[in-house]
């Protein structure tokens, strides 16, 4: 927690928001709304965590800042500019990287071929080759398995793979969705330090977690999301030291804590 | 079997095969892409061989220089069929729905052929269609020798196009993880739509190549996209390398089994190969070790 010191809450809140989500309704198909005016905002070099149960429209937030999923109100803005409403193309060229659920290496790929399709959008070698080192040294796993086939590597590796291609275009911020899922404990302690690296290597980033507390020890801010909208937010350590909140979401249910 | 008509039906195999594996390379890779089941198919090939012979009918050339017009042609379908019938498909219920849609396809093109040159059976004749050559004592037809070359080259382009070129590494990217793909930036749409394009084109090749050497009539299609579908299976659904693999495989399996049992025994080899794989080893033979599972 030494970042505290260096972050305050009033910190963050001067620093314009890399990414905001502004009053956003979504939902899929003729179903009910998922997102029923749900606000955040991502401060630069931030982790920011949304926690919440099933349901509760998590990964959904995700896919509308990615550009998975339209919304159907509310506005989207990356660092100052709207970009409601574009597809995953024109969101990876503003500056956001998705990294979904579970396991999305291309399995029958080499390392470095899915970490070189990170940088599918971008034309220039010397940047490219630049953006490949700075990944390779970020996440030393992926530089030792760079002529594997990824979907041989274990689910651990796979997750650092996913990060190093994300951040091959150089993001503004990265969305993480469950980065943790199906990972061992200890894996899962190494992909949360991965995730802090990202954060002190400049990128912002917006995660979404089934496992709340470990993932608000990790995040500055966080987020608790229930039926589509954001309840509490604040500081993340606040909020792990918020009884009744603990109750609630962080313990209380058996899911969330798993 | 003596050791002349042995090595005999080892070339007439290999031949074979190479014909199986260009007619079976698109069906992998709309399954491979879009998980579509294109029963219509083998209908497109016999629609290349028909106007391959109709070419030949109507101008004396070559059949094989249809190709410079069913090629595109095909091309241009297959976009178009991905882009305004297959996408309108529901995701969910896509594989599924995809049978009926291209069986309906199948279908129209049957009965299209039946009006249009009636259902008497056709075949091109040409000054080489009866020439032979020797083969170390094997007597090879010329025509299935074509055939075999344009199959081998028509493969080995659609093989380079997928392992090196940027389009190929944002199809395999899409066949792999099709959301993921998207998010590094891939238009997974306009991907799925030129794949199916070349899977088309290459059912135009594999008519082309058909014709030269077969009797066709607007039904035949049905005998052959069983087969078809078999080679697919066994060779791992997705992959071109396994499909050409199990092709060549079963191939020189039906080659050698017709001189035992005769041409409709040695039919039952796709099927027989088709519930072995099913029973033992559902992601195929010789896709990669990764390979979608049914």
């Amino acid at each position: 927690m030494s970042d505290e010191s260096q972050k305050s809450p009033a910190d963050a809140e001067r620093a314009r928001p890399l990414l905001v989500l502004d009053d956003v309704y979504a939902g899929y198909g003729r179903a009910a709304m998922v997102l029923r005016g749900l606000t955040v905002e991502v401060p630069p070099r931030t982790v920011v965590c949304l926690v919440g149960p099933n349901g509760a429209g998590k990964s959904t937030v995700l896919k509308v800042a990615s550009g998975l999923l339209r919304p159907r109100e509310g506005r989207v803005l990356v660092d100052g500019a709207d970009v409601t409403g574009q597809g995953p193309q024109q969101m990876l060229r503003s500056g956001l990287a998705h990294v979904l659920q579970g396991h999305s290496v291309f399995r029958e790929m080499t390392v470095e071929e899915n970490v070189l399709l990170g940088a599918y959008t971008i034309g220039d070698r010397a940047r490219i080759a630049e953006r490949v080192a700075f990944v390779r040294e970020l996440f030393p796993v992926v530089g030792e398995r760079w002529k594997q086939l990824a979907g041989l590597l274990s689910g651990g590796q796979q997750k650092q793979v996913e990060f190093a291609r994300s951040l091959m275009i150089d993001p503004k911020v990265v969305l993480l969705d469950e980065p943790s899922m199906g990972l061992d404990p200890r894996t899962t302690a190494t992909v949360f330090q991965q995730i802090t690296r990202m954060r002190d290597a400049g990128t912002a980033v917006l995660l979404v977690e089934q496992n709340a507390r470990r993932a608000l020890e990790t995040a500055d801010l966080g987020c608790v999301l229930d039926l589509g909208r954001v309840h509490i937010s604040g500081p993340a350590a606040e909020l792990l030291a918020d009884r009744r909140l603990s109750e609630l979401y962080l313990g209380g249910r058996p899911k969330a804590a798993s | 079997m003596d050791g002349t008509l042995l090595f005999q039906s080892l070339v007439l195999g290999v031949l074979l095969g190479g014909l199986y594996a260009i007619l079976a390379a698109g069906l992998t890779l709309y399954f491979g892409v879009m998980r579509v089941v294109m029963i219509a198919h083998a209908a497109f090939v016999i629609l290349a061989a028909y106007l391959a012979w109709y070419f030949h009918r109507e101008t004396g050339l070559d059949p094989l220089f249809s190709m410079v017009f069913t090629v595109p042609l095909f091309f241009g379908i297959g976009v178009l069929i991905q882009r305004v019938l297959i996408t309108r498909l529901r995701p969910a219920t896509l594989t599924m729905m995809s049978v009926l849609l291209t069986f309906a396809v199948a279908l129209l093109i049957e009965g299209l052929l039946g009006l249009a040159w009636s259902g008497t059976q056709r075949r091109v004749q040409l000054s080489y269609s009866g020439s032979n050559f020797e083969f170390f004592g094997a007597r090879i037809a010329v025509v299935k020798l074509i055939a075999f070359g344009l199959a081998a080259v028509s493969l080995a382009l659609l093989f380079l196009l997928l392992k090196k070129t940027r389009f190929g590494l944002a199809l395999r990217a899409t066949i792999q993880h099709r959301e993921a793909a998207q998010l590094v930036g891939i238009r997974t749409d306009r991907v799925a739509g030129v794949g199916f394009g070349i899977g088309l084109a290459t059912a135009a090749i594999g008519g082309t190549a058909l014709s030269l050497d077969a009797t066709i009539y607007p039904s035949l299609h049905w005998s052959w996209i069983g087969p078809l579908m078999a080679i697919i299976v066994v060779g791992g659904l997705g992959s071109i390398p396994g499909t050409a693999i199990a092709a060549l495989v079963l191939g020189i399996g039906q080659s050698l089994l017709q001189v035992e049992l005769g041409t409709t025994w040695a039919q039952t080899l796709f099927y027989i190969a088709l519930f072995v794989t099913l029973m033992l080893r559902p992601q195929g033979f010789f896709g990669g070790r990764l390979a979608q599972r049914f």
